[in-house]
Order: C-alpha cells, then structure tokens, then sequence
C-alpha cells in the first residue's frame, strides 16, 4: 500500500476531481434554469418551463451528490492535512466561512426552486434562481481565494512557525485570486453549458428533433458561446500572470527546461524529465515569449534554473496543460461552427458531424476542468503553500491512510454508479409537455 | 466575553443548531428503519415527504460547524481529527451513503427511475453516523485524547471505544429518534400520529434512561467531565434539561401536538448546552483549554462579523423554507416502498 503522504495526496486529488465536476453544475446549471424558466415566463413558451422543470428534477440529486462530497472534503482537512490546517485555518479560514453561508443560502433557495412549482407563484419561483445564481457564484469565489492563497500567501508572518499578524482579508484578496478565481467561475459555465447541448446532441443523433431538443440545445450552446471565449481571455492572462509570479510552474505548463530569450510556444510534446528536453513538440519560434510577456524575445526562465527539489514534474503539468488548451480550443471551434452554419443557412439544423463533435463535448468540459486542476496543484508541488510547507509536512501523522483510501474509492465507485444508472434510468421517462401549468404532476 | 468564548459559543451553537434539524433527519432514518405495523409503508412515506426539501440545507449546519472549527480553533480541529480519525471516518462515510441514499431514492419515487435498496441504505447509513460522532463527543468530553505538546499521543481506538464513549453515542443516536418520532407528531394525522406518539414515548424514556445512566458512568470512566458537571453554570443548564425533558414528556402524554416540536428541540438544545456548559474553558478535556487554542482576534472577529451578517440572510430563508414546506402529511395512502 501507499506511505501517508502519497496515500493523501491521492485521496485528495480523488475526492477534488469528482467533486469539482458536481461543484461546476452547481454554479452553471442555476444560470441556465434562470434563462430557461425566464424564457417560459416572459413568451408563456411551455416548452422552456418543461426544460426547466426537468433540470431541476436532475439538479437536485447532482446537488445532493455534490453536498455530500463537499462534506468529504471539508472532513479531508483535518483526516489527511492536520498538520497544514493547524497552520492555515486561521489564516484561509475566513472564507471558507463566508463559503459555508453562501452554500447555505444555495441549499434552502433550491430546495425552494426544486419543491416550490407548486407553492410559489411563477414570479416567486423565478425570483429564486437569482439567490440560486449569486450564491453558487460566491461559492466558487471563496474556495477559489483559498487555492489562491496557496498559490501565493499572503496576509501573514510567520514567527517560530507560526502564523501571526493574521489578516483573512488581506490572505483572501491574494494576488492569485482573481485569475484563479475567473477561471474557475467560467469554467463552470462552459462545462455545464456544452454538458447540456451534449445531453441533447446525443438525442438528436438518435433521431429526436423534437422542438423541445432544439431550443435545449441551442440554450445550452448559447451559454457556452459566450463564456467560452471570455474563458480562453482569462486562460492567456493566468499564463501571463504565473510567468510573472510562479515561474516554475509556467515553465512546467510549457516544458521549458532550459532558460531561454525569444521561447517557442509548444504545442505537445513529451517532456523528458531524465534528459531535461522536450521532444517532438511543435514548436512555434518566439511564441511563448510573447504570450508570457508581451515581447518577443523575452527570457523564459527554465526549470534547470530552479533548485532541483522545488520544481513540479513537468509531465504532469505539461499534458494536462496542453489537453486543457487543446479543449479549450475545439470548444471554440464546435460553437463557432454551430452558430456559423445557423446564421449562413438562416435555421437550426445541424449534421451528424456537427451533432457528433457537440456530443464530445458533454465530457470534455469536466475533463478540461480536472486537466486544469492538475496543471495548478500538480504545478504547485512540491509545496502545499508555495515557498512555505511542503505537501509532505502537512499530511497527517497518522498510519492506514492507505486503508482510508481504498474505502472511499470504493464509496466514489458506488456513487458513480448509483447516479449513473439513476441518470439513465431517468432519461426513459417521458417528458410532460402538453399538461397546463399549475397542473402538472409533482415531480417528488 | 473574550473573543475566543464568543468563537466557541458559535461552534456550540452550530451544534445545537446541527442536532436540532439535522438530528431530526438521522431519527428519520432510525424510524424508516423501525418503520412497522400496517401502516409502515405510509410512515416510511411520510418521514420522507418531510425530509425532502429540507435534508440538505439542515445537512449544511455540520459544514458550518466543520468551518467555523478550522477557523477559530485550527490546532483543536488537527488534534480533534487526529486522535479521532477512525470515528470520524466512519460517521464521513455514513453521510454520504445516508445523504447519496436518500437524494436516489427521493429522486426515483413515483417513478420508473427509483433504485432498489436505497431505503435500507439510507437508514442503515442513518444510525451509524449520528453514533460515531456521538462517541467522537463523548471521547472528546471523557478525557481520553491524549496530547502532549500540541501531538496527539493516543491511539486510533482507545478514546471513542470507552463506556462514556459509547454512551454519548447511544445518546446521540437516541436525540435523534426522539427528536424525529416528535416532529412527526404535527405533520401526521390521525392513527399515524398516534404510532409517532408512541415512539415519541419511547424515545423520550429511553433518552432520560441513557443520560440519568450516563452520570455513574462518567463518575466512573470521565472523570475530568465529571469534575466539570459540579460547575454552577453547568448544573443550572442541566437541570433545566431535565424539566424540559421532562415538559416534553407530558406534552406528548397529553397530545398536545403543537407544542411537540419547539419542547423536543428545547430538550435536545439544553441537554447539548449542559455539556457545552461543563466542558467550557477546555476544548478537549482534560488539557487542551479554549484560549489555548484559538487563532488571533483578527481572524476571530472576521469570523464573527460574517457569521453575524450572514444570519440576517440565512434566519428569513431558512424561515422560507420551514414555512413553505410545513404541511400535515398522511392522509390517503401512497403507494408503498420498494
């Protein structure tokens, strides 16, 4: 079995990768239930108000399923990482407290949106998605913060090893924050945007152009145009930003080994850790240089010029770096591709192909969201707080962490399954268009 | 008050807050569970009718708790899941089959799309949590985490594997029960509110037996909490524990429903502030002490302020929500469970 520290580090990647899929639908699913109910509201289209309905039918167990891995890794602090919260939770504390009532407020207004059809008036149900929209949004700003703040820690000295002159402000308006914090926010909406118009992609491909497919299709897509862009934007200046602030990670993310004035962009590539090269990239001349600092012939410092035991492992930051762009880009591409054809034949009507490269797309966003995931914490290591506690000095002291491990690989085994099957099985039952509104059956 | 109370009244609170409506739904399990006679099924219906839009948000009390810990207290919160880092895993995994269990099978009634075995799931996952993290209170109230020098030195097992340990979880398991089978008594009608009565009953018996039971046993195998229990400030909580419990007792004997919920709550309240009371200034008996381990006044008053700005958002939503979803139950049958 694994030692403590790997044993830790594993779990905890684990429990972040399935949790951060749930934690986007969270903060992009609320959007398009306010532009979808919105619609139904404003035109009385049904149609819309059936969309709605049946998200939120399907949010409520996915927010189920995020809460209680929430809860996982709230517990993960203190069972893998004592070492580094007895340090920190004064300091990063604070907004994960403001997290916590944000979260709050998003748990008692869906349960108002799920349950409410019935016992609140069109407006008032309506109404609720907004507090739905700030507070998941907040959410993502706070935990964000705290990622920022490991990133670059700020807000505090530190004085025989312990933090003091604390100020939970200052550590959470770190200079990492709003690039981290933006990133992750959008993320969440391209993800959920293009995961909708996959769901409905796939339906289309198997014959059903029902108008309601349709107009699902094209919401989901629309969302995703917009923030997908904005999202590439944000992606260039956190680059920018790391060059500046975290070079070793900027380094890894390019596998760049040697310092270099007038750096390629590498596009792929296998990073040679042994012979500190990275072979069979295509490389174009100049190109990192000015995306890092706005000149060409800028210095790009190489991860030779780090001392060798603080520098991240440039594979694991260098391929999800690249498969993070790389989606990133054919997001761009599926919707400019869909919205150019709509516009040039003047009517919504997409090939195979088109269909099939949307469909591609449902998990690609989530698997982006992972790849980037990796690239920052993976990017960070060897440190837990940057420059300040190594990963191994913050793991728990405690032995059968292993153990710990491979029981609750097993619990995120049982949940995938059991929402998978519940998922698919909820995909069989029949939409309820057509019943007045008011009328339709409860859902519960 | 010094900052650092204030911080701990706030977790206690929490707590309180966490028994009162997040207990409730682990007692919903208990009862699924021992859901019996003719009408189980309707019963199982109706613990589930209620709990549906609100488990969750009551659930949230727990993240608050876990927060407001790492935040004001974080040497007490790495110590705390040190040394009980096997409960604490144990009561973890219960919360997400118990919350995951029920989310499924919430999801799938009156549908096609229900899973089987989600309510034995559920209901199992919902006596295991309330019970370990009872015993991890009782090992942190019973003097047996060892800690020298800020480093836990006492075994995985030791401390939540004691009697006093294993009653407070007897106890917290049976608050639950109590605190659901009452609840139910006003959102029941008819014979139904009569079977919640009477496991309102049985419950209430059997919390005054575990923790009238529960004081030799501490004189026995707690005795930095039992030194405790003599502070003034804590006999006095106590004591009005015991008449409340007491008053909730007759409440029920008479059927005097409306009043079922707000005495079962006071008495869970007061039973948990009586401990809160004895344990106040130390964290984790018999060494670890509040100021010991509270982060700076910096960190403290930005907790609290936004604790404090978040309540006035957070008491009109949750009141929302009881109000909106506070309807009696039970009437004609529903198709039964899987």
């Amino acid at each position: 079995m694994f030692d403590t520290v790997t044993s830790a580090r594993t779990l905890m990647g684990v429990s972040l990768g399935f949790h951060i899929c749930f934690a986007a639908i969270g903060i992009g699913l609320p959007l398009l239930l306010l532009i979808a109910e919105g619609i139904a509201l404003r035109t009385g289209d049904e149609t819309y108000r059936q969309m709605a309905k049946r998200w939120a039918r399907i949010a409520a167990v996915l927010f189920a399923v995020g809460a209680v891995s929430g809860t996982i890794l709230s517990f993960e602090f203190g069972l893998l990482w004592p070492t580094w919260m007895d340090f920190s939770g004064g300091i990063i504390g604070f907004p994960f407290a403001v997290e916590g009532i944000a979260f709050f407020t998003e748990a008692i207004f869906l349960a108002l949106y799920i349950y409410g059809w019935d016992r609140l008036s069109p407006v008032a149900h309506w109404l609720c998605t907004i507090p739905l929209v700030v507070s998941s949004a907040a959410s993502a700003f706070f935990v964000i913060s705290v990622n920022g703040w490991m990133n670059q820690p700020e807000g505090f000295a530190v004085v025989n090893g312990k933090a003091v002159n604390v100020d939970p402000v200052a550590a959470m308006f770190n200079a990492a924050m709003p690039y981290e914090v933006t990133h992750g926010a959008l993320a969440s909406y391209v993800a959920t945007g293009f995961a909708v118009a996959g769901i409905y992609a796939i339906a289309m491909l198997r014959g059903d152009r029902s108008e309601y497919v349709r107009k699902a299709l094209v919401l989901g897509l629309a969302v995703a145009a917009v923030f997908t862009p904005l999202q590439i934007i944000s992606g260039d200046l956190s680059a920018r930003f790391l060059a500046h602030n975290q070079p070793e990670k900027f380094a890894a993310m390019e596998g760049q080994f040697e310092t270099e004035e007038g750096a390629p962009l590498r596009i792929g590539g296998f990073p040679d850790t042994e012979d500190r090269t990275t072979r069979y990239a295509i490389e174009i001349p100049n190109l990192g240089s000015f995306l890092a600092f706005e000149d060409f012939d800028a210095e790009v410092r190489g991860l030779n010029s780090f001392p060798q035991d603080e520098i991240p492992d440039a594979r694991l930051v260098h391929y999800p770096f690249q498969a993070m762009v790389g989606i990133g880009f054919f997001m761009l591409f599926v919707v400019a591709w869909f919205f150019g054809l709509a516009w040039w034949r003047k009517r919504i009507d997409p090939g195979r192909l088109l269909l099939l490269a949307i469909a591609a797309t449902l998990p690609l966003g989530f698997i982006a969201i992972n790849a980037g995931w990796f690239v920052t914490e993976f990017g960070r290591q060897p440190w837990i707080i940057y420059q300040l506690m190594r990963t191994s000095e913050g793991a728990t002291p405690r032995d059968g962490i292993g153990f710990i491990l491979l029981v609750f690989i097993l619990v995120y085994i049982a949940l995938t399954a059991g929402l998978a099957l519940l998922l698919l099985r909820e995909r069989r039952r029949p939409l309820e268009l057509g019943a007045p509104p008011g009328e339709a059956p409860h859902a519960s | 008050m010094p900052l650092e109370d204030l911080a701990a009244g706030v977790v206690l609170l929490g707590l309180i807050a966490y028994a009162m409506f997040g207990g409730a739904d682990f007692g919903g399990g208990v009862w699924t569970a021992l859901a019996s006679g003719p009408r189980a099924a309707q019963q199982r219906e109706a613990i589930l009718r209620a709990m549906g839009p609100v488990w969750e948000t009551n659930h949230v009390w727990l993240i608050l708790i876990i927060v407001a810990l790492f935040t004001a207290f974080p040497p007490a919160f790495a110590d705390l899941f040190t040394a009980l880092l096997v409960p604490l895993t144990i009561a973890l995994v219960g919360i997400v089959f118990r919350g995951a269990a029920f989310a499924f099978r919430h999801f799938g009634h009156g549908t096609e799309a229900g899973l089987p075995g989600m309510a034995a799931v559920f209901s199992v996952a919902s006596v295991i949590t309330p019970l370990t993290m009872g015993m991890a209170l009782g090992a942190i109230a019973g003097g047996h985490i060892a800690i020298e020098d800020g480093v836990v030195t006492s075994g995985i097992w030791e401390p939540w594997l004691r009697p006093f340990s294993i009653f407070c979880g007897l106890i917290a398991l049976t608050i639950c029960g109590f605190l659901a089978a009452y609840y139910m008594t006003v959102r029941a009608t008819g014979e139904m509110q009569e079977e919640f009565r009477n496991r309102g009953l049985l419950a209430s018996f059997l919390l005054g037996a575990l923790t009238t039971s529960a004081l030799p046993v501490a004189y026995w195998d707690a005795e930095p909490f039992w030194d405790e229990l003599a502070d003034p400030t804590a006999l006095a909580v106590i004591a009005a524990a015991v008449v409340m419990g007491l008053t909730s007792l007759v409440v029920l004997w008479r059927r005097w429903y409306v009043l079922a919920p707000p005495v079962a709550a006071g008495t869970v309240a007061l039973v948990i502030a009586g401990w809160g009371a004895a344990q106040h200034p130390y964290f984790i008996l018999p060494d670890e002490r509040i100021s010991d381990v509270a982060a700076g006044d910096a960190t403290l008053t930005a907790l609290l302020i936004s604790l404090a700005i978040g309540a006035i958002i957070l008491i009109p939503s949750l009141a929302l929500l009881y109000v909106t979803f506070s309807e009696k139950t039970g009437g004609p049958a529903v198709e039964g469970e899987r």
